[in-house]
């Protein structure tokens, strides 16, 4: 394949969507208008642990506008359970129905479903439910859950742990043995949540005469959300179409589907009426999706000069009640890349995960968050026992560029990335030198500075061979149309779901470059499966090296067909030497580009209008669709540093600078990347500083509003000082690595790194985070 | 989140207010609905009826008077926060107003609200026993005058009674070569702090009121000024007795005072 | 149910609605006037943030039928004739905005806030910006977008 120059590829366009958004003109879900839409709203358990034995909906049913109360035992006949059992050793099977109906799991199990003609009615009758529980004892946390004799969470299994797996290579108890000394160290993670600023929600419309579903979601994977909600509506693909509009924010809580998302499609269908229901935010906090929450050991063997010579990790995962996700999946992708960047051969791992009396977890923006906070906290453990600088125990393990491709002991297979080039260009930026002098001196005035450096190895694409080898089923690939239309207009589409990455301009910068037109003649079309084709959609950093392969592939193949129509209407016999580009046909002669008359526009007329005029063997019209499977893993690179403040008084941290050196191969639209990185980096700062989603010892929820669960605001950021060092990937047609998560397992581990070297002087080290101003004056307490 | 159903009443006169307040049962007043709407949204308060303030005249009026500021309970906290007579005559009024949650919460919520609501970790209340401010409520006995120390009785309670509302406050007005130092810590712009210190200097003598320790603000008064502020702040940490909660340490809270009152004290010593 | 009239962007509107409809859901449902936007119905995200009178407030915590008498200004009239203000055109062109959820919050509070403050400084800047949450951006361009409308102004007075 010829490989275009790129002249869209990477321009810094303002977005097209961005006007809709900034005058008020945006379609999320809830801007739709639906005549005759029912809403419903969720009775929930307001216990951590219970059978249920009784609802009581008499009184309900007649409090005005009521149209119908579901139970679980009514969908029950309406849908199939999710049954998670994928092949995978040392992982159980488990399965939820649509609705609990023996038992709830935790502090916001939804138990019932009341529809009526407004959500303020169905408030209101949902208050009137009577439901008679009979409170069970809790596995509030992972001591409980995992202790002898613990109440069981899921009554199918032999205990709460749900997975547990091993791996080793190489012999690490030898290198633990023949070591100059073993570094362990501890990292805990809190629970957190999403939130997205848009909640979750959804409207369903139940066409009874063409027996079809349409469902308005805001969802990052439309097709496979919509094999989903067919198969376990048993209806079939082509009976329902899932339209995504526009999406206030994701970030993984916009994946699955969800239990009310399926009983208010059910509904629909039951009742013959549009049903729509939007989550409010005490919902969304309690019982929609939470993330992260690990306990995770390491124990390094190390040479005196701080080498590493093996390692040992063990996570432990508090999964909450319900697996929408197989359980083993965050945290074995932590384990599987875990040395990142850094060379050793010897490495075991354990993975254990465990069901607790909480809200369910899935995968938030970045799944292996933590990784990198365990990886660099590891290094900047051995700095500390061995009394050397941390800067260059990272240097002496970090693979060298010429070592590279590298297999990492998992057998995780690093090439084309930059980790020195972007660790020593965010220490120059950062003042690495420079910053210990101030350090001391500020130190002498009784000031705490701290710096802090992350490196990030990135996996941001997995393709169908990783899952393949992971045992766990799926694809990697994405799909991708387009349409040149007789006018000359440009139709594409991908199977991705946007959620504010704003594909509808890097993609139309893709297919102008792939094709050669303007990017403001190509309109992407995303998020309605009856549109879209059939790809796996938007998680993990995917879009851009899946979608935006995908779609640049097709936009070569329509380029290759326009170029043998024009060479036919300009009378040539091949197509050798033609270029479109902005819409036009040039024509290369002796290496300079001359312009023809011929036009994209009259090129697609001939197309569709003008058949006989086509060359022999090509077929009319311009419609192309192509499909794209990456390597196993794409990863990408980055380096981060920060310099903190630490008021050793009242616990409180202030982020002076914040640098990020990063390389992402070639970059769509310099805008988005850049945004993406910014965003990133705050959701894991907003993480490690302040998120905490907090159940107390009995398993009630006690975070239950936004006052509780503290996400960070503008005076909590720095401003992001960011490096780009993007070096082309060589394993991509378009060399793109992409981005997207990596900013927040920077942000996590180059925050804690910092911190503790605040706190280096007072000889202790947070383990924990968020790292809460009273958490960290507990630890200065103790000195 | 929608609010329990409830009947209007957009009362224009005060004696029309009483007089709803006496026969309407399960009634609440709303000002600014800033701390009222929270609630009902979630549904934690479900009145029958709702008796909107907002269209009371004269209510939202900061006067000077001889000795004092007159801040009507209607006065939005933005209003407040950026009026000359309080920067001028109460600048720990000011200062500490402008601290409460966020923009578009000071142009609307009010200090009669604020005040009845009674938040152990709000501004307004703070400062209003610190400076030694009355309350002046009117109801079906007529008006009286509340002394701010006895108006804060416990966690969002006050010595109002179910008839009567706060139509002002009066502040005190600071006399020259007084200072004053507001230091709040809460986890971010905006919350409500975890503690609150407003500290006053004068004439040699420091008065200092802590909020968010215990369930009302408290106040000291009559520390010298030429002590120092260490043994100031460790004396006032010993009198405090902060409640144990689930998501800030008891400990934690009386670290704070002790920070935040020497912080306070040293900044009234220092400042001009 | 009651019947009122709301002023919204200029327009009288006649409402029929429970006492207790939220401004936010009104301006949503009953007047179409969907660019504001909920997130939290307990006044912290910022989402929902309309003009009162000219004021920056939360329409999740106001009801509709208080504002009978007052002028309330909604994210759709900020542009005016089809032209974005300057605010909105610098966050276009920094790119300020991702899933544009939190957008129309933030524009209209710093519309009120910049008049009030035309020259802010970023510190300044930043502690108006708390009051809106935004789990995009990280607020970076946010900040840019707002500093260089008032950079803006100042050059051009200078
Ligand atoms: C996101 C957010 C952050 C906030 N942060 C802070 C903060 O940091 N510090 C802080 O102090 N506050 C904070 N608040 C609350 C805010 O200051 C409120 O404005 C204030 O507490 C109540 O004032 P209001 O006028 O809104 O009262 P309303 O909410 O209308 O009423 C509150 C209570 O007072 C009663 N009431 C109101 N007016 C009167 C009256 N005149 N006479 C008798 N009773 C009356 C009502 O019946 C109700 O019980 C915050 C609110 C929000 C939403
Ligand atoms: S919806 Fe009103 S502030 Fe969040
Ligand atoms: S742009 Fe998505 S929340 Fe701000």
């Amino acid at each position: 394949m010829r490989r275009p120059k790129l002249r869209h590829i990477g321009a810094p366009i303002p977005r097209k969507e961005d006007l809709r958004f900034l005058t008020g003109r945006g379609r999320y879900v809830d801007d739709i208008e639906i005549p005759g839409a029912l809403h419903a709203c969720f009775v929930r358990s307001p216990h951590p642990h219970a059978r249920i034995l009784s609802i009581g909906m008499e009184a309900a049913k007649k409090s005005p506008g009521v149209v119908d109360i579901y139970t679980g035992k009514d969908l029950a006949q309406w849908t199939t359970p999710l049954r998670m059992a994928p092949p995978i050793e040392g992982l159980h099977p488990v399965e939820m129905t649509t609705l609990p109906i023996d038992k709830v799991r935790f502090h916001g199990d939804p138990v019932a479903c009341v529809i009526a003609t407004s959500r303020y009615l169905a408030e209101d009758a949902a208050e009137l439910v009577e439901v008679d529980y009979e409170p069970l004892p809790a596995a509030a946390n992972l001591e409980q859950a995992l202790a002898e004799g613990a109440p069981k969470v899921d009554e199918s299994l032999a205990s709460n742990l749900v997975s547990v797996q091993r791996f080793a290579t190489g012999d690490v108890q030898k290198q633990k043995r023949e070591a100059f000394k073993v570094v362990e160290s501890a990292f805990h993670q809190g629970r957190m949540t999403h939130l997205p600023i848009e909640t979750r929600g959804l409207a369903a419309v139940w066409d009874e005469g063409r027996q079809h579903l349409t469902v308005h979601i805001g969802n990052q994977v439309p097709h496979p959300y919509r094999s989903q909600v067919a198969a376990r509506m048993r209806l079939s693909e082509s009976q329902v179409t899932i339209a995504s509009p526009d999406v206030g924010g994701g970030f993984g809580q916009k994946i699955a589907l969800y239990r009310e998302e399926l009983t208010v499609c059910a509904a629909s269908r039951q009742l013959k009426r549009p049903v729509r229901w939007r989550e409010d935010r005490m919902e969304n906090l309690m019982a929609a999706s939470h993330a992260r929450e690990d306990s995770v050991r390491t124990r390094a063997a190390v040479t005196k000069e701080g080498r590493l010579l093996g390692l040992e990790l063990e996570i432990l995962e508090d999964f909450g009640a319900y697996c929408f996700y197989p359980a083993n999946y965050l945290a074995r992708v932590v384990a599987m890349i875990l040395t990142g960047p850094y060379k050793v051969r010897d490495y075991a791992f354990e993975v254990k995960v465990a069901l607790t009396n909480k809200c369910g977890n899935g995968p938030m923006r970045a799944p292996m968050a933590i990784t990198s906070w365990v990886i660099e906290g590891t290094m900047d453990a051995i700095a500390r026992e061995l009394r050397l600088d941390p800067l260059e125990v990272r240097r002496l393990n970090m693979v060298e560029t010429r070592e590279l491709p590298y297999t990492m002991p998992t057998g995780e297979v690093i090439a084309d990335i930059t980790p020195r080039e972007t660790l020593e260009a965010a220490v120059k930026a950062i003042d690495y030198a420079g910053f210990r002098r101030r350090q001391a001196a500020a130190r002498q005035e009784g000031r705490h500075l701290g710096l802090g450096l992350c490196s990030v190895v990135e996996s941001t694409t997995y393709g169908s061979r990783f899952y393949k080898a992971a045992g766990i089923p799926g694809s990697g690939h994405e799909a991708a149309w387009l349409r040149i239309e007789p006018s000359g207009a440009v139709n594409a589409s991908v199977g991705l779901g946007a959620t504010g990455q704003g594909y509808e301009t890097a993609f139309a910068q893709v297919v102008a470059d792939g094709l050669g037109v303007e990017p403001s003649q190509v309109r992407m079309q995303l998020g309605n499966t009856d549109v879209a084709p059939y790809g796996m959609g938007s998680r993990g950093a995917r879009g851009g090296t899946a979608g935006g392969t995908a779609i640049f592939l097709a936009a070569r193949e329509a380029n290759e067909k326009v170029l043998a129509i024009a060479a036919q209407m300009l009378g040539f016999d091949s197509a050798e030497g033609l270029h479109l580009v902005d819409g036009r046909i040039e024509r290369e002669i002796l290496g300079e580009r001359v312009k023809t008359d011929l036009t994209l526009a009259q090129v697609a007329r001939t197309a569709y209008l003008d058949p006989t005029a086509l060359p022999k063997g090509i077929a009319p019209g311009l419609d192309f669709s192509k499909t794209y499977d990456p390597p196993p893993m794409t990863y990408s690179n980055a380096a981060h540093a920060c310099e903190v403040e630490l008021d050793a008084e009242t616990g409180a941290l202030k982020i002076l600078r914040y640098v990020v050196a990063e390389d992402c191969g070639t970059v769509l639209n310099p805008f988005v990347v850049e945004g993406q990185q910014h965003g990133a980096i705050a959701m894991g700062l907003s993480g490690a500083l302040l998120e905490h989603m907090r159940y107390d010892e009995h398993g009630n929820n006690i975070t239950g509003s936004l006052a509780d669960y503290l996400v960070a605001t503008a005076t909590d950021l720095p401003g992001f000082e960011v490096i780009p060092m993007h070096t082309p990937s060589r394993g991509n047609p378009v060399g793109i690595k992409g981005m997207a998560e990596g900013g927040v397992m920077g942000a996590i581990g180059v925050i804690a790194s910092a911190v503790n070297d605040a706190l280096a002087p007072f000889g202790v080290v947070a383990e924990r985070q968020p790292l809460s101003p009273d958490y960290l004056l507990s630890l200065l307490r103790q000195t | 989140m929608k609010p329990a159903p409830f009947r209007y009443h957009r009362p224009r006169s005060l004696a029309d207010t009483l007089q709803l307040l006496v026969t309407l049962e399960n009634a609440k007043l709303i000002a600014g609905g800033q701390s009222l709407g929270p609630m009902m949204n979630m549904r934690l308060v479900q009145p029958a009826e709702l008796i909107d303030l907002n269209a009371l005249a004269g209510l939202d009026l900061i006067a000077e008077k001889d000795d004092f500021l007159e801040i009507g309970a209607l006065a939005r906290h933005h209003a407040v926060e950026s009026s000359t007579l309080v920067k001028k005559h109460c600048p720990l009024l000011a200062e500490a107003a402008g601290t409460i949650g966020h923009y578009a919460i000071r142009s609307r919520g009010t200090l009669g609200g604020s005040l009845a609501h009674a938040d152990p970790a709000a501004q307004l209340p703070l400062v209003a026993a610190t400076l030694g401010a009355e309350i002046v409520v009117n109801g079906k006995r007529g008006e009286r005058r509340i002394a701010a120390k006895d108006f804060f009785v416990s966690m969002m309670t006050t010595a109002l009674e179910a008839d009567e509302i706060v139509v002002s406050a009066r502040f005190p007005k600071a006399a020259a070569g007084d200072r004053h130092a507001y230091l709040q810590f809460s986890r971010r712009t905006g919350d409500f702090a975890i503690v609150a210190v407003a500290a006053v200097l004068h004439s040699r003598k420091l008065r200092l009121g802590i909020g968010g320790a215990e369930d009302k603000p408290l106040v000291f008064e009559d520390f010298s000024a030429h002590e120092d502020p260490q043994a100031i702040a460790r004396k006032v940490r010993e009198a405090v007795q902060p409640t144990e909660s689930p998501r800030v340490p008891a400990l934690y809270r009386e670290e704070l005072v002790e920070v935040l009152v020497k912080r306070a004290v040293a900044r009234c010593l220092t400042s001009i | 149910m009651l019947d009122f009239d709301l002023t919204v962007n200029g327009r009288r509107y006649p409402v029929r609605a429970e006492p207790r409809k939220l401004l936010s859901d009104v301006l949503r449902e009953d007047c179409r006037l969907t660019g504001t936007h909920v997130g939290c119905e307990h006044g912290v995200c910022g989402a929902c943030t309309v003009l009162v009178d000219g004021k920056p407030s939360r329409a999740c915590l106001i009801y509709a039928v208080q504002m009978q008498d007052h002028e309330i200004t909604t994210i759709e009239a900020v542009a005016k004739d089809g032209k974005l203000t300057p605010l909105q055109q610098a966050l276009h062109e920094v790119h300020g905005l991702q899933c544009g959820f939190c957008t129309a919050g933030i524009v209209i509070t710093f519309e009120a806030y910049l008049r009030e403050n035309p020259r802010p400084t970023e510190e300044q800047v930043r502690e108006v910006l708390a009051g809106n949450l935004c789990r995009c951006t990280g607020y970076h361009n946010i900040v840019k977008a707002i500093l260089r409308v008032a950079n803006e102004r100042r050059d051009a007075q200078a």
